[in-house]
């Protein structure tokens, strides 16, 4: 798939959703379960793949009038400089998130909130643990 | 890590915009390089000595226990 189909297939589905969202939420009446908050899921993806997809396309447009811009864009997304402070960046923010994952759980427990949502958020945890371990062993590997 | 890239830069009269071109980095790159705020890459390092035309020990100066 080209980048230009990509960028216009993400745009026509995040209308479809849109479209589809809009028009559960108009007519479904008296709606239960699932279809209490899918058309807004719905509507909430749409706008945001809509939004993702005519970004790219206007951002192409742009840049290919102008090679300039794009060779600048290509330069300030691979300076190793910029690598090295997006991934420090993230690594900080990677140390918060433990803490405060660790500390809503807690807070989560002591308030008796519903053991589903209490576990689901012990389980993501581990999961980000799991995947934090998982990529140390792949680098040592490869590195 | 010390280095001479701006003395070698101001000696051959280029812009940080220019030298950052050459060397397919951003400007910012250049000026904390220069400011000593930033140490570069192993590749980065050769790509600055080929570019002058000298070794890398010859741009930059590793200060032991710094």
């Amino acid at each position: 798939m080209t980048r230009k189909t990509r960028e216009y297939s993400t745009a026509v589905i995040g209308l479809l959703l849109l479209v589809v969202g809009l028009y559960l939420a108009k007519n479904v009446e008296e709606p239960q379960g699932v279809m209490r908050a899918l058309p807004f899921v719905c509507i909430g993806l749409g706008c945001g793949t809509f939004g993702y997809g005519v970004g790219d396309i206007i951002s192409r447009r742009a840049v290919t009038e102008h090679p300039d811009i794009q060779k600048r864009i290509d330069v300030e997304k691979n300076d190793e400089r910029n690598i090295s402070i997006s991934n420090r960046a993230k690594a900080k923010a990677f140390d918060v998130m433990i803490y405060v994952f660790g500390a809503l759980m807690v807070s989560f427990a002591l308030m008796g909130v519903d053991m589903v949502a209490v576990l689901l958020l012990v389980f993501s945890y581990l999961f980000v643990e799991g995947c934090a371990i998982r990529y140390r062993c792949k680098y040592d590997k490869e590195m | 890590m010390k280095n001479r890239l701006e003395e070698l830069r101001r000696q051959r009269g280029i812009r940080q915009e220019d030298l950052a071109a050459a060397l397919e980095v951003s400007r910012q790159t250049i000026g904390s390089l220069e400011n000593g705020r930033y140490n570069p890459s192993i590749l980065l390092a050769f790509k600055i000595a080929r570019y002058f035309g000298m070794n890398v020990e010859d741009v930059f100066i590793y200060e032991e226990g710094k």
